[in-house]
């Protein structure tokens, strides 16, 4: 009885020993406080993608932290500028991990940059979530550590287009312009799984994302006669191409992915609001920019930084979407319990569906989804109202191991 | 381009106790550095090792030859992607995967040299410049063989056994394929044919007179140039796993133009400490974002006023300026 009752005294002691022994082992946590690594463009020419968007992250980390942290944790976040570059991505996330010792990263915006990261972020099993790069190739094919929880993938943004074309607007033929890069890539693919369900042509166009003069793919898709036209690319080309488009008497509807939003004001002014008769713009969240549904997070925006948002073209587009990411890694680490560790943390985030109230459809991933969002919603814009249009439009892509 | 007094040879092969001293110091720093720092660290230095071979690669035709050049970043680029691909396709031992990567950017190399002989000044920055746009095209746009726009997965270099997959495992490869390039550019430019580099870039008129072949000796200076740049394109593939065309493009150039030239043209010390000292300022300044341009841009407009000459020699003048004042 007495050598039991040792027996099981020294073995709850060396489990003890062993999950102290692995708490330790986890970096980036303490008893008072979770540290995770932020990183995005906070300068050079693509910071409008990035920079309020880190901030709007911020503020939801402040927000709970506030609401008294996680299972008692607050969490702790250092902050890089990848400036949108590989090389420049991967140093940030190196250095938060392995200097800064960070439990989990947080960040990217830019799609092609964040792929870079990602062997290094695999052979280290760190979890990481994007902020809000579509990063697709980083995103599939799936692995253990990468999750895009705002992430629209581009194969969704185009799919859903195409769904919005094809039965709001009733289009049987599609011009559709997209950039020759890994974005317009992934885009097409995607528009090109839902055209063909749909029974749509797609007349497409792909433009350098420097390009200075669009006349000329302009008259090639015109020439397809499109009953409606879908713009994938930035803001600048997009830009080129609304004003291109009003110049040369088009008045077919031109329907802009999320991709080419980053400040509505500025395409009003650039492009003139004749221009924007009959346009729509894309959008992942549950209401317009600045919309009622949103009206919470531009608030808590105004809070945290009065200096920004009395600025004009604050908070810029994309801010809202810094936080869907912060939501769901809050939420991965409350679901991981009070003594969160990576893979506890990785598990929850597997299982994750919810509803953020913020995004147009459910956050849900799964054993091979690793892009949370496939809905977007529609907003007819004329250069001052936005209307939002019935329906939540969502893509059929889904990732098949090739 | 830049005129630079004739050193004799002696003089030239002389090393001073302090040039002596910062050898000994750098090659101290070089070997402390692993055993005291992160793999964040590493990383970094890996970088900028693989920029001091780019910048080298640039040395030979700007600094040595005179001629000027705008496509290195596509050098880089041929380098990265040929020895990645050769490396996955055949599985090359990486070594020669590197060899073949030079081999290839320098064939290249050569190629663009002769047919920008008769080019000079803005008419061949030009003419290099519209080469690196077109093969960043075509990095982005031959999906069959360099993925295309979804950038390129790099296999982990391999050394026999070892698979190299760490910065921390990458890093003495480096640092020896870097000194091996600064041996072989040392090589070069003391060699006779660097001296006809030289020998051009002073005047090509005098050159000809004592019976350099111009025509050929720029078309050499090109393809060496790209096969180093193609060679620090392989070093890339040793810690780094992933490439994407962004990288190689007109932003990439500038940068190497922009070290190669505030460390001080037509000398190997700025072309390296150009890379080093432009790398970690650049590194450093991504904590200040907001400003960071403007402190990067005002330190540019700085050296081009008060050290038009180059970092190492502003250095070297005031150094001897302090001697003499000594003395």
């Amino acid at each position: 009885m007495k050598a039991k009752t040792i027996g099981a005294s020294l073995s709850v002691v060396a489990g003890l020993l062993m999950s102290m022994a692995a708490g330790a082992q986890e970096p980036g946590i303490t008893e008072k406080s979770i540290k995770i690594g932020i990183f995005g463009p906070l300068s050079g020419p693509n910071m409008a993608y990035g920079f309020d968007v880190v901030n709007a992250a911020k503020m939801y980390y402040d927000k709970i932290n506030k609401e008294g942290g996680i299972h008692g944790r607050k969490i702790e976040y250092v902050v890089e500028d990848d400036r949108c570059n590989a090389n420049d991505l991967v140093a940030a996330v190196k250095k938060l991990v392995e200097q800064e010792q960070v439990f989990m990263l947080n960040g990217g915006s830019c799609s092609a940059a964040v792929v870079a990261a990602k062997d290094y972020v695999v052979r280290n099993k760190v979890p990481y979530l994007m902020l809000n790069a579509s990063g697709d190739g980083a995103l599939y094919p799936p692995t253990d550590y990468i999750f895009g929880a705002f992430s629209i993938s581009q194969y969704a943004v185009g799919g859903a287009m195409v769904e919005f074309a094809a039965k709001s607007l009733n289009a049987k033929t599609i011009g559709y312009i997209n950039h020759d890069d890994a974005y317009g890539a992934w885009n097409l693919e995607g528009s090109q799984a839902d055209a063909a369900t749909n029974g749509v042509k797609l007349a497409v166009e792909s433009v350098s994302p420097s390009i200075n003069d669009v006349t000329a793919p302009f008259l090639k898709l015109r020439a397809a006669n499109p009953d409606v036209l879908l713009i994938v690319t930035y803001a600048r080309p997009a830009a080129l191409l609304v004003k291109k488009a009003a110049e040369l008497g088009y008045n077919k509807p031109i329907i802009l992915s999320v991709t080419g939003t980053a400040s509505l004001s500025q395409l009003v002014e650039n492009v003139g609001k004749p221009a924007l008769k009959n346009f729509y713009i894309q959008e992942v969240m549950v209401d317009s920019p600045g919309g009622e549904k949103l009206k919470p997070i531009y608030d808590m925006y105004k809070a945290a930084y009065p200096d920004l948002a009395a600025k004009p073209d604050h908070p810029q587009t994309y801010m809202p979407y810094g936080i869907p990411s912060a939501m769901s890694l809050v939420k991965a680490l409350q679901d991981a319990g009070p003594n969160p560790t990576r893979e506890k943390v990785l598990e929850a985030l597997k299982k994750q569906d919810f509803d953020s109230g913020v995004m147009a459809g459910r956050m849900k991933f799964g054993p091979e989804e690793r892009a949370a969002n496939k809905s977007t919603i529609f907003i007819k814009y004329d250069g001052t109202t936005m209307t939002p249009q019935p329906g939540v439009f969502t893509s059929r892509w889904t990732y098949k191991a090739k | 381009m830049t005129t630079t007094t004739a050193t004799p040879a002696a003089a030239r092969r002389a090393i001073s106790p302090q040039a002596l001293a910062a050898l000994a110091a750098a090659a101290l720093v070089l070997v402390a550095l692993p055993v005291f720092t992160s793999g964040y660290v590493i990383y970094i230095a890996n970088l900028l090792l693989v920029f001091v071979v780019l910048c080298l690669g640039l040395h030979i035709v700007i600094g040595e030859t005179g001629q000027f050049s705008m496509a290195h970043a596509a050098f880089y680029g041929i380098g990265i992607y040929a020895s990645a691909l050769a490396n996955r396709a055949v599985d090359l031992p990486y070594p020669v995967a590197m060899l073949f990567g030079a081999l290839v950017a320098g064939a290249v190399g050569l190629f663009i040299g002769a047919l920008a002989l008769r080019m000079r000044d803005i008419y061949l920055a030009l003419a290099t410049f519209a080469f690196g746009e077109a093969m960043q095209w075509v990095f982005a746009n031959w999906d069959s063989v360099t993925n295309g726009p979804n950038g390129l997965r790099i296999s982990p270099a391999r050394f026999g056994p070892l698979e190299i997959l760490s910065d921390k495992q990458a890093y003495p490869f480096v640092v020896f394929f870097c000194l091996l390039m600064i041996g072989v550019t040392i090589a070069i430019s003391r060699s006779r044919l660097g001296r006809s580099f030289r020998a051009v870039r002073e005047s090509e008129v005098a050159a000809m007179a004592m019976g350099i072949d111009i025509k050929r000796t720029r078309v050499i200076a090109f393809g060496l140039s790209a096969a180093i740049a193609g060679f620090a394109g392989g070093m890339f593939g040793l810690f780094q796993t992933f490439i994407h065309p962004d990288s190689l493009g007109f932003q990439t150039t500038i940068l190497v133009l922009t070290m190669v030239v505030v460390g001080g043209l037509g000398s190997i010390a700025g072309a390296v400490g150009g890379a080093i000292v432009f790398g970690l300022i650049s590194e450093v300044l991504r904590q200040a974002p907001q400003y960071q341009e403007i402190i990067y841009g005002g330190i540019l407009i700085l050296f081009m006023m008060y050290a038009p000459r180059g970092l190492f020699a502003f250095i070297g003048d005031r150094i001897r300026e302090a001697r003499h004042g000594r003395r």
